[in-house]
């Protein structure tokens, strides 16, 4: 349950809104619940709609109109390779394929070690220094521009590092 | 009270509207049609679905002089936009020049449609819809006749997903207009189905337990635009243009919603004409365009197999149920009459017609015995005096206004008066809720009243006190009844609701003749929009009152004292009270007329088959006192006679009165003995008016596809105090409640119960209420009672098992019991609770 590890946490985030318009509080909730999890599970929906006196389908569909919000395990960091018109052209796509295949997975697939997943995403308003990708994890999200298929798989290194470490 | 006009023209028509008006809505009362798909008149426009492009000119305007720029005849310049706009989020402006089908327009509105095809199925040849579908129909007038699109890239989606128990969903059909998603949200205030995704992935989901299992869900698929939702019920059950449509009224609550029942004749049914589906008529003083789900699924006990079709005799010496004709039972009822030597006893139920109580009421009178109401609940006289005056209807109250519910759980017993007083409290009025527990209807109340059971008359005596500072009140007063007597006397209009959760005959006596009371001393009583509604549990239990037709104080057990005779129409006392059933039995003669061989109909000595409401005309009298005319939909058995049939004939044999021809001949006796019933004849009940918005037709894109009205409005009867000035109303002092050691085991009303009117219906099963004890989580702990577990109620000498289940919403020394699903209590009482060991 979120609101027994993280009781401090909610109650300053409900805080920061009106009394009567708890709602309001639904996203940063929705960042607690999916920083926790690594996504959105069943029951932290619940949850998150009860605290905030929501009807789940209010609450999940939210989870689906934002991409950044995930309602289905991946791994710790998920790449995120723009493959718009910009970054296409500037070979974002065969990036991703060629990423793909050095990590022996498919597109939107996860590692085994259950730290990296590549997806494909829309403009990620980058598109001066395409390629771009972002990283998303517990953390926030964090851009790399420029990309190259080996500076993509340093970054990729210095995650598992960093990812099997804690 | 006079709005602002604004006057502009529509495809040359000059048209004149109050200030706020859509272009859409404009355009429609000047008779000009623009297709819409997501524009809904009863919700707020959103622009989802672009179909209602129009061109919009609108007076220029000099940037210096802020003037409108004349040309050289002195008519203002026309300046038109560079885009075509949505006429359904515009609202008009004075002077604007509207193109609805100028060329541009017109190939607006085509591309639209060529866009929504995009990934449209189009298999209208096996969609419910085909026939009534506005996207077919708009495809038809508006539409291209190809595709510009790629046919690889159209979505293939799940074509089946069923959205709860009874609504199913064709993603492939959805358009995204949100209709269901906005009624769900807006007017019902149950979001339980709503978008995910975006763009063409955008879906229609739920994720809520146990999915769209709102009580008003079956309107989504009225309002659909297209064959996305469908109902359990009629789903490949048949095409729109194969069914016949009848008026009729629904016979599940005392608000009385219009319906049209759309019925054909087919093979799968034995070559029977069947009941396909219910569809809400429209009446927008009554139901508007809606209807909840169990009038609309809850029909199939009318044409349920489980139906007497012949009348039967017992002959006391074999003890059996002897099939007979009609004419021998006649004879069989006459005699056992005419033994009786006036001891006899009428015993009607609310589900019956005007008519039948009527003819009950004089073959009883002829007699020399009575008739009366099985029902706990009281008070049809304060509803008859104080009622809301003609001209009433709960969409004219918003700001300034008040409406107060008492002892009902209106989202239960009557949903579309819940949905409808919730609309009113949005739109300003003041809701005062008051009730011993929390119900649906607190979530929009501006003031919550919690009282014991019981105790609900002394409540409104206390806001009494507020208003007529009488001293012998100042006991029931408090600081809440001050408040809230504050919000009724300023109120503008006034109107009262009061059912009799936990109350028994008495007291619910009490309490609306308390109500009755306070209004007339606030002055809300005898015109339109203010008086009493009474929330009768049944569809007629109003006009039972009166056709003079009502329970007595000591109930029937009490009236069936030293009678020899009695004649039950449309009720199943002993079903509902064993206890009864002995007491039946010792009648030496029992009549029982109705659809089903019930547990009273088992001790008769004449079983009648009646007809049902689908299959005869007659009307019902519903709790604001609109009189109401249903019509045959379905050709009886033979063997089925109408309830007023049988008596005005029983009463002819018996030389009382003549035999009646038909219902509307009763109902000419009716108006002639009954001063309230003088205006109400059968073509004053079918007189019409038109209604906004326009519904059904050829425009089924605007309102959706409930029905037009065609049939009548009903007549709405004035209530007395509005007739003779020289009415007064008197409080009653509440009897003193005692101290109650015990718990007060309280039976509440739910809308799916598992009564035999329900417990038929084809697609209600899985939604039916289970049968539970709910406690209160401190009592639970002092009995010791767990979550789910087993305890033993003992009452009256009468002990039953239960499973309880631990509910924080039942106020401290209540437990309650829903209705109808195997307790027989009809009324509150006092009960030893035990926890059964495992």
């Amino acid at each position: 349950m979120l609101a027994d590890k993280h009781k401090s946490e909610i109650k300053a985030i409900l805080k920061k809104y009106p009394a009567k318009e708890k709602r309001s509080a639904v996203m940063p909730l929705l960042f607690l619940a999916q920083r926790e999890y690594g996504h959105i599970t069943p029951a932290a929906l619940v949850e998150v709609a009860e605290l905030l006196e929501l009807d789940p389908t209010e609450v999940g569909s939210l989870i689906g109109f934002y991409t950044l919000l995930h309602d289905e395990a991946a791994g710790k960091y998920r790449i995120q390779i723009c493959t718009d018109l910009p970054c296409a052209l500037r070979g974002a796509e065969e990036l991703a394929k060629r990423l793909c295949a050095n990590l022996g997975i498919r597109l939107g697939g996860t590692m085994t070690n259950g730290l990296i997943t590549v997806e494909e995403v829309m403009c990620l308003a980058g598109c001066d220094k395409a390629p771009t990708l972002q990283v998303q994890d517990a953390d926030g999200i964090h851009y790399h521009e420029n990309q190259t298929l080996g500076s993509a798989m340093e970054l990729i290194a210095e995650l598992m590092e960093k990812g099997s470490d804690g | 009270m006079s709005q602002a006009l604004v006057s502009l023209t529509i495809d040359g028509v000059e048209v004149t509207v109050p200030v706020g008006t859509k272009i859409v809505d404009a355009a429609k009362q000047a008779g000009i049609e623009i297709p819409v798909f997501c524009y809904h008149p009863k919700l707020e426009s959103v622009g989802m679905c672009r179909q209602c492009l129009v061109e919009i000119g609108r007076p220029k305007i000099d940037r210096s002089t802020r003037k409108i720029v004349r040309d050289k005849n002195g008519d203002p310049v026309i300046e038109f936009g560079p885009k075509l706009e949505t006429s359904c989020t515009t609202p008009v402006g004075e002077g604007w020049v509207v193109l609805v089908n100028s060329e541009r327009a017109i190939e607006g509105r085509r591309q639209v449609i060529e866009l929504i095809l995009t990934s449209h199925p189009l298999d209208c040849p096996i969609c419910d819809k085909g026939g009534e579908c506005p996207l077919q129909n708009m495809t038809m007038a508006h539409g291209p006749g190809k595709s510009r699109f790629l046919y690889e890239d159209k979505m293939h989606l799940a074509k089946h997903v069923p959205l709860g128990d009874l609504i199913f969903l064709d993603r492939e059909r959805c358009i995204q207009c949100a209709r269901c998603i906005r009624f769900q949200t807006e007017i019902v205030d149950d979001p339980v189905i709503a978008f995910s995704e975006r763009g063409r992935k955008l879906e229609i989901v739920t994720l809520s337990e146990p999915g769209f299992a709102s009580y008003f869900s079956g309107n989504t698929t009225d309002i659909c635009p297209v064959g996305a939702l469908t109902t359990a019920d009629f789903r490949f059950g048949a095409r729109p243009w194969e069914l016949n449509a009848t008026a009729s009224i629904c016979p599940h609550c005392a608000v009385g919603c219009n319906t049209m029942l759309n019925t054909r004749r087919e093979a799968r049914s034995q070559g029977r004409v069947v009941i396909k589906r219910v569809m809400p008529r429209q009446n927008e003083a009554v139901n508007e365009i809606w209807l909840c789900d169990k009038g609309r699924f809850a029909h199939h006990f009318a044409s349920s197999e489980e139906r007497l079709a012949r009348p039967v005799i017992k002959l006391k010496r074999r003890g059996r149920l002897t099939a007979t004709t009609w004419e021998n039972a006649v004879k069989f009822v006459v005699e056992g009459l005419q033994a009786a030597h006036g001891a006899v006893l009428g015993i009607a139920g609310g589900r019956a017609s005007n008519e039948d109580l009527y003819a009950l009421h004089r073959l009883m009178d002829g007699l020399g015995g009575r008739a009366v109401l099985h029902d706990q609940m009281a008070g049809g006289e304060f509803v008859q005096q104080a009622g809301v005056g003609p001209g009433t209807n709960l969409a004219d109250l918003g700001s300034g206004d008040c409406i107060l519910v008492v002892a009902s759980d209106l989202h239960e017993e009557a949903p579309i008066w819940w949905l409808r007083v919730k609309q009113a409290a949005e739109r300003g009025a003041k809701l005062i809720v008051a009730n011993a527990r929390p119900t649906r209807l607190d979530a929009h109340a501006t003031h919550i009243l919690r009282y014991d059971y019981g105790v609900a008359a002394h409540m409104i005596l206390g806001m009494l006190h507020e208003i007529n500072h009488q001293k012998e009140l100042d006991q029931y007063a408090s600081a809440e009844t001050k408040k809230v007597a504050k919000v009724v006397s300023k109120a503008n209009n006034v109107v009262v609701f009061y059912g009799s959760e936990g109350l028994d005959y008495a007291a619910s006596h009490d309490l609306a003749q308390n109500c009755a009371t306070l209004l007339a001393a606030s002055g809300h009583v005898g015109r339109a929009n203010n008086g009493l509604v009474a929330v009768w549990t049944h569809s007629n239990t109003q006009g039972a009152w009166d056709m003079g037709v009502h329970p007595e104080p000591g109930g029937l057990a009490a009236a069936l004292k030293g009678q020899k005779a009695a004649y039950v129409v449309a009720a199943d006392p002993a079903g509902d009270e064993p206890l009864l059933t002995s007491l039946l039995e010792q009648v030496d003669f029992l009549i029982v007329q109705g659809l089903f061989l019930t547990e009273t109909a088992l001790a008769a000595d004449v079983v009648l088959p009646a007809q049902s409401f689908v299959e005869r005309d007659g009307t019902y009298t519903n709790g604001m006192r609109r009189v109401q005319r249903f019509f045959p939909a379905i050709a009886p058995n033979e063997g089925m006679r109408a309830d007023w049939e049988i008596l005005s004939a029983v009463a002819a044999a018996m030389g009382i009165d003549s035999a009646r021809p038909s219902a509307a001949a009763v109902m000419q006796d009716i108006a002639a003995k009954n001063r309230d019933y003088s205006e109400v004849n059968y073509p004053a009940l079918s007189r019409n008016a038109s209604q906004w918005p326009h519904v059904g037709g050829k425009d089924i894109y605007f309102g959706g596809t409930a029905h037009p009205n065609h049939q009548g409005l009903g007549v709405q009867l004035t209530p007395r105090v509005e007739r003779q000035k020289d009415i007064s109303f008197d409080w009653a002092a509440p009897r003193k409640i005692a101290h109650k050691p015990r718990y007060l085991m309280v039976p509440i009303t739910k809308l799916y119960d598992r009564g035999t009117t329900v417990v038929q219906s084809q697609v209600l099963g899985p939604r039916l209420e289970i049968l539970r004890l709910y406690v209160n989580p401190e009592d639970a702990e002092r009995l010791g009672m767990i979550d789910e577990g087993e305890v033993e109620v003992q009452w009256d000498g009468r002990k039953q098992r239960l499973r309880s289940v631990i509910d924080e919403h039942v106020p401290s020394g209540a437990v309650l019991v829903p209705r109808s699903l195997g307790v027989p209590l009809a009324t509150a009482v006092d009960v030893k609770i035990r926890p059964i060991a495992l």
